[in-house]
């Protein structure tokens, strides 16, 4: 019976170590490792997705160089994991991201019971259809008994049930994990209609066979509000990245950019002060260098800058600011105070 | 060899009546002449053995006798009845003649009993009961009836080779072919089989045995037929035979085995 | 006398029990208690460390999300479903789904590779040839591209729903999938099928009556033929007297799609023709050696016992054939099952991608549901073994 006992004791050891090493917080974990891990697609452009040269870009993809840049001064600091939206969850609930920055929508459910933490939006959206203009479909409304291809793991699946059943209309979802093979699904004519939001729409429809072949319908079915995620219970890191986005609204609306951030150090305004850490300890606050925002506007830029470098109106997506222009403009993108 | 066969052989008769015949009898396997010009006629109730060296042809001798081998040139003619690629003949014939093999060849996933009842039911339409009466008086001729619901794993070698010649006997063969019935035995289970076999020309089965059991050929057969490279050399009664060989390569053949 | 009597009394008792711990008996009996307890100990251990784990990072977890109504539709159901319905229906919806697509590709794996396995030992050269070719090929391709082969390489290629091939008028097939009319049964119907069961059960009835008295009499009598008069005369006649009352639901170009009829996805057609056609392969290279593990000799006693052909291989080959069959065939049909879940990989709605999928996403709770999905898993495999060892033990040789 002393085998016993013995297996008893180190089980219960085994278990109060096992509760103590998960707690520890992220942001000295990634001090520690020198980089940070970020959860993004597998291939959104605009988004995440690699250039020809391999290295990632978009938007998303911004948002973790401009973590880095905040942390080490240094924006290249960034591995990136490419996940399908069916794997993103669990990888960040594991730990094998430490933020996941990949079109997530903002969900109470996701929000909670996943045990997760949105940051902010990196961008407001909503979801939308198209269709080959050859259908001759002028409205979603016309769209009773149609084929739908859709992304597994998507509020996109989960709006679409919503809209079809409050129309009194009927679907058939086709569902394919990897959203390269719903592309190809309503490319090959598997189905009538291909959904998701309507940055990923712009997206996507790059890669068509024929993109000026297919149209966009006007409903607008839901808010998609984008942003990075990172776990539920540490408060540290989440501060972090959540202020690194207010930062790069904040250089925006202050007028900070890549370009001028170096002349503005010598601004009197005390606002650009708190904000280049030249008054203050936001830095400090936050766990980092008190020039945390002169690293993330020199190296990745503010918001405006990042949203024409990817998304904008000269870039294949040609997506209008809209309501992702500053509140001022008469946007929805509105950056909390640094001070 | 016991004693009491030396005696009892003397009661075997021979008639006159022709079983097997064999007229200028040729096989070939693809190049090979494994059958030269066969001639043998083997009268009812004959008991013959037919020995030689490995590899003489023996065992394709008595296989194209049941069609288990095809002979190409030649007849074969068995009770009147001739094999030729007639299916209904050689199911006829195969009826008709026994067969026992060197490895027994009893069905493993059957009960003794279901061995020996399974062609006369399903071949001569034999109801199960009476088929099964029949069995077990076989079995009890080869003196095993307490094994009838055993399966052929639980038996001995020498019980299995008893069981295989009781199922031919169940189809109440005309003529009974033997090849080499005793060679896979261990020396304590021959005997056994020996007796059986005995029992059986005593009364009166037409018999062709190939087997290297000199002292079963002198006691029981009526004729001993020596081969060697596909062809009869030397055809003669026991006494004859094994006292004054004629051919050099019997007189070999028979060096080798009695010294063995 | 006494002294005597008292030594025979000594000697007579039983030897001295070991001590307990020396007792082979006990011995095993304590490591296994030793050994379950282990077990036991770790999995409160793990259940434990999971839950305290869930819920410092505020993780929902227990059952209650089957209640909750899904909201998501599924392109192909065998029982009725609609967005109202809850979790655990799309659940049922996905383990049919799993089910459907196993027992058809484990029928045709079965069929396809016996079929294989006797034609590579056949002695005609072109067939032989043709069935080694075949299965050498396709057992060395990896299941997944095969999949991908016929869902992409070739289901992709069909034309769209306004220009499917069309078949009698009645017949489309199209990127969407195979449409076929369906049988609408109308009041009265019913007496058809009734009438093929009473045959069936007729035939089931005159076969043992036939062996029965074959077996007491030795008489035979045409079962076949009788039962072949049964099958389609009792449904024939019943036919004649209803008038044949079914109406047909014809698929219709309408919109989008064909709508009304039956419909094949593209999916299921894929995923049913990669898994039985790979799993035939090795079904046949099994039948093909299970064939050649009966030695000649056993074909060699049945003919010379004057058996024709067919009954030995009926009463003799293949009896003993199946021994050695069965089971490498089991682990084939666990294969088959388990691979069924690359259904995922071209979107066919089956336990994974349902509910270890959609539902998964939707509910974040992903240690019950990988729970539920393997649990699911390991039952199936665990009947179909049990099953196939229950048969196995039936049919096994006594050995000495
Ligand atoms: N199926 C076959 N194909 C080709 N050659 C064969 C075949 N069967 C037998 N042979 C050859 O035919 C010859 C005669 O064989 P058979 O079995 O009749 O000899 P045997 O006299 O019975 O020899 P043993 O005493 O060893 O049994 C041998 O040389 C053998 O190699
Ligand atoms: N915003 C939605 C949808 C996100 C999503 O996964 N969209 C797909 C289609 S645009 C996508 O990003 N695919 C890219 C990829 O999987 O790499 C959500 O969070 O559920
Ligand atoms: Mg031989």
């Amino acid at each position: 019976m002393n085998l016993l006992r013995t297996l008893v004791v180190s089980t219960a050891i085994a278990c109060f170590t096992f509760a103590g090493v998960a707690g520890a917080g992220t942001l000295d974990d990634v001090k520690r490792k020198g980089f940070v891990q970020c959860g993004v697609s597998q291939g959104l452009p605009g988004f995440s997705n690699p250039d020809e040269k391999g290295n990632w870009t978009g938007i998303d993809v911004d948002i973790c160089r401009a973590v880095a840049a905040a942390i080490f001064g240094d924006a290249s600091k960034v591995k990136y994991t490419p996940l399908s939206a069916k794997e993103r969850f669990t990888a960040l609930q594991s730990g094998e991201v430490d933020v996941l920055s990949r079109n997530t929508t903002w969900t109470l459910v996701r929000d909670t019971a996943l045990g997760l933490n949105f940051t902010g939006v990196t961008y407001y959206d909503g979801q939308g259809f198209m269709v080959p203009k050859k259908l001759g479909v002028k409205s979603a409304k016309e769209l009773n008994g149609a084929s739908v291809c859709v992304n597994i793991g998507t509020t996109t699946e989960l709006n679409m049930a919503d809209f079809f059943r409050a129309n009194k209309m009927e679907y058939k979802p086709v569902v394919f994990e990897k959203a390269d093979e719903v592309v190809a699904a309503y490319d090959a004519g598997r189905c009538d209609v291909y959904t998701t939001d309507r940055s990923g729409l712009a997206a996507q429809r790059l890669k068509l066979k024929n993109p000026d072949a297919h149209m966009v319908l006007p409903e607008i079915i839901s808010k998609e509000p984008l942003g990075p995620v990172v776990r539920h219970g540490d408060d540290q890191w989440f501060d972090l990245v959540k202020w690194t986005l207010y930062a790069m609204l904040e250089a925006e609306e202050y007028g900070l950019n890549s370009k001028n951030v170096d002349k503005m150090k010598s601004s009197s305004d005390p606002v650009v002060k708190r904000l280049l850490g030249i008054e203050g300890d936001m830095g400090k606050n936050l766990g980092v260098d008190n020039n945390w925002v002169y690293n993330i506007v020199k190296q990745v830029g503010n918001y405006s800058e990042v949203y024409d470098r990817n998304v904008g109106p000269a870039t294949p997506l040609k997506l209008e600011r809209g309501a992702n222009a500053l509140w001022k403009e008469g946007g929805l993108q509105y950056g909390m105070p640094v001070r | 060899m016991a004693k009491a066969t030396r005696k009892s052989s003397k009661r075997m008769t021979v008639s006159q009546e022709v079983m097997i015949q064999m007229i200028d009898v040729h096989k070939w396997y693809g190049q090979f002449h494994v059958l030269k010009d066969i001639n043998l006629t083997v009268n009812k109730g004959e008991r013959i053995v037919i020995c030689g060296p490995s590899g003489s042809g023996k065992s394709t001798l008595i296989r194209c006798i049941n069609r288990l081998e095809e002979h190409q040139r030649g007849q074969i003619i068995v009770e009147g009845t001739e094999l030729t690629g007639d299916l209904k003949h050689v199911e006829l014939i195969r009826s008709e003649v026994g067969m026992v093999f060197q490895h027994f060849n009893l069905f493993p996933h059957l009960t003794v009993m279901e061995n020996l009842c399974l062609a006369p039911i399903w071949v001569r339409k034999m109801p199960r009961q009476e088929a099964e009466e029949v069995a077990m008086n076989y079995l009890e001729r080869v003196k095993i009836p307490e094994q009838a619901r055993k399966y052929p794993g639980q038996l001995s070698g020498g019980q299995q080779q008893r069981v295989a010649i009781a199922r031919s006997l169940c189809m109440s063969p005309k003529v009974m072919l033997f090849d080499e019935p005793t060679s896979a035995l261990d020396p304590e289970m021959i005997k056994e089989v020996l007796d059986v076999m005995v029992e059986l020309a005593e009364s009166g089965m037409t018999m062709l045995c190939v087997t290297h059991e000199m002292g079963f050929a002198k006691t029981v057969s009526n004729r001993v037929i020596f081969m060697d490279e596909g062809q009869i050399i030397e055809e003669n009664e026991p006494e004859e035979f094994f006292n004054h060989p004629r051919s050099d390569r019997t007189k070999l053949f028979l060096s080798q085995i009695l010294h063995h | 006398m006494a002294a005597e009597k008292k030594e025979a009394l000594v000697l007579a008792k039983p030897p001295a029990k070991p001590p307990i711990w020396n007792d082979p008996r006990y011995r095993a009996l304590f490591f296994q208690v030793l050994v379950l307890g282990g077990i036991i100990l770790l999995c409160v251990f793990l259940v434990h460390n999971t839950l305290a784990n869930l819920a410092r990072q505020g993780i929902a977890s227990g059952f209650e999300f089957l209640g909750r109504t899904s909201g998501f539709s599924i392109s192909m159901h065998l029982i009725s479903y609609a967005e109202e319905n809850t979790y655990f229906r799309a659940f049922l919806v996905g383990l049919l789904n799993t089910l459907l697509v196993s027992v058809i590709g484990i029928v045709l794996a079965t069929i396809f590779g016996f079929i294989l396995g006797i034609a590579r030992l056949s002695k005609n050269w072109l067939i032989a040839k043709l069935a080694t070719v075949y299965i050498e090929t396709l057992r060395n391709i990896p299941l997944l591209l095969q999949l991908f082969f016929w869902y992409f390489g070739i289901l992709r290629q069909l034309p769209g729903p306004r220009n499917s091939i069309a078949l009698f008028d009645t017949f489309f097939l199209n990127i969407r999938g195979l449409f076929s009319p369906q049988p609408i049964p109308q009041p009265g119907f019913w007496w058809i099928p009734a009438a093929l069961g009473v045959a069936i059960a007729g035939i089931i009835f005159l076969a043992r009556w036939a062996r029965k008295r074959q077996e007491q009499t030795g008489e035979q009598f045409p079962v076949f033929w009788t039962s072949l008069g049964l099958i389609i005369g009792l449904p024939l006649i019943a036919t004649l007297i209803t008038g044949f009352p079914l109406k047909w639901n014809y698929p219709e170009l309408q919109g989008f799609n064909f709508q009304g009829g039956l419909v094949l996805i593209p999916e299921f057609v894929a995923l049913v023709l990669a898994l039985s056609l790979y799993t035939a392969t090795f079904i046949a290279e099994i039948v093909r050696a299970g064939i050649l593990g009966v030695s000649h000799g056993q074909t060699e006693a049945a003919y010379s016992l004057g058996l024709r052909p067919t009954p030995t291989l009926r009463l003799v080959i293949i009896p003993q054939a199946l021994r050695i069959i069965i089971p490498p065939l089991t682990s084939q049909y666990l294969n088959l099952t388990k691979n069924s879940s690359l259904a995922a990989a071209i979107a066919y709605p089956d336990l994974v991608l349902v509910f270890a999928g959609t539902v998964l996403m939707q509910t974040g709770q992903a240690v019950e549901i990988i729970g539920i999905t393997m649990a699911v898993y390991l039952t199936i495999s665990l009947l179909i073994s049990g099953l196939m060892n229950w048969y196995n033990k039936k049919m096994a040789l006594v050995e000495r």
